[in-house]
């Protein structure tokens, strides 16, 4: 029961992101309208190179819309449990996340509504993303699982800001905010705190180990002055 | 998900005011039109689009005609070029979010994005390219 309930957060935090990612894929479809421009494009007309940046936006969004709940289900205590589907999963999401997902998020992330200050926050994400799922493939080949864990817990962190980041938004127009600086707030706040999230519980079981290793130190130090007496 | 809709549903409501501009006011046949073609399809639109990172819906807008008088084209086609302002809670007025102009005899209208005008059908996701000439105001004819 205790287990159970330590595992709750958890649980419906993995709940939600499920929830948010039907969202986000129904708000998507239109993307694939290829007889109409998606209503995100025409806030951005004129562009440089329209077709180019539609297809990369389609691929940017087609890549999510699979890497995002096979991430939710390798997070699932079910996926983990079983090492051969959590391994074939896991690769087709790495090589989506790399090859695709970041890349073309990187391409849209030049271009991003709200200027360079926006830009260098999606472009941010996607170097969290890419940087700790390589860390996290490469811990995962030398079976260091904690660091693999702690890699991956990065990525689905950040890829997790797509629903957070949304649910931000919707809470800063209805607060009366004006979008541009909602769509700013929005991205920053839920990309630091989504780091934040990872490292501070890591942190703080850091901080844990030490004192209790120097504690261990310091129990051990009362007993030293008998290594020297007599016996 | 309810309260979003009715804010979508209220968004819809302030965006539809622009539609009781009477005939008998200054061009508002324009403004009229502008409502009809722009901002009561888009408002319908952006409806749809609840979870993206596209902007939201504003709260209100409001159209404005420009210009004076009518001008006309290299055609000799009449039109009158207008604005589309738009706000957010208790922000500031969004002046000139969309600008345009709207035909008198035919009704088309235009909106200008980048240095270009293209038909408004572009606004509800129709690839339409730029139409050369249109809500240009042609040079005074040379005295002989």
């Amino acid at each position: 029961m205790r287990r159970w309930i330590a595992h709750l957060p958890g649980r419906v935090f993995l709940l939600l992101m499920l929830a948010g990612f039907g969202l986000i894929a129904s708000a998507s479809l239109e993307y694939f309208d290829f007889g109409t421009l998606p209503g995100f494009m025409l806030e951005k007309l004129p562009l440089r190179f329209e077709s180019l940046w539609l297809f990369t936006l389609r691929a940017h969004v087609a890549s999510a819309l699979l890497t995002f709940p096979l991430c939710i289900a390798l997070m699932t205590r079910f996926v983990q449990r079983r090492a051969a589907l959590h391994r074939v999963l896991g690769r087709v999401t790495g090589v989506v996340v790399l090859l695709v997902l970041v890349p073309s998020g990187a391409v849209l992330a030049l271009d991003a509504k709200g200027g360079a200050l926006v830009s260098a926050g999606f472009l941010l994400s996607g170097a969290i993303v890419a940087g700790f799922m390589v860390r996290g493939v490469l811990a995962a080949r030398r079976r260091d699982l904690v660091t693999h864990r702690h890699a991956m817990q990065h990525v689905f962190a950040q890829m997790s800001v797509a629903v957070s980041s949304r649910v931000l938004m919707i809470a800063l127009d209805r607060a009366g905010m004006h979008p541009e600086l909602a769509y700013v707030i929005a991205l920053w706040g839920p990309v630091l705190a989504s780091a934040a999230a990872v490292e501070l519980p890591a942190a703080c079981r850091g901080v844990l180990r030490m004192l209790a290793a120097s504690q261990r130190r310091a129990a051990l130090s009362r007993f030293e002055p008998l290594k020297g007496t007599p016996s | 998900m309810k309260a979003i809709r009715w804010s979508y549903f209220g968004a819809f409501a302030l965006a539809s005011l622009p539609s009781f501009a009477s005939a008998d006011e200054p061009f508002g046949w324009a403004k009229n039109r502008v409502d009809e073609v722009i901002v009561k399809p888009v408002s319908a639109r952006e409806r749809g689009g609840g979870f993206s990172r596209g902007r939201p819906p504003p709260r209100q807008s409001r159209i404005r005609i420009t210009q004076a008088s009518e001008s006309r084209d290299a055609s000799n086609r009449a039109f009158v070029p207008f604005a589309i302002d738009v706000r957010w809670g208790s922000s500031e007025w969004n002046k000139d979010d969309v600008v345009g102009c709207v035909y008198r005899e035919s009704g088309k209208v235009f909106v200008k994005i980048g240095d270009g005008y293209r038909p408004a059908a572009i606004l509800l996701g129709k690839d339409l390219e730029p139409v050369a000439g249109v809500c240009v105001a042609a040079p005074p004819p040379a005295r002989s």
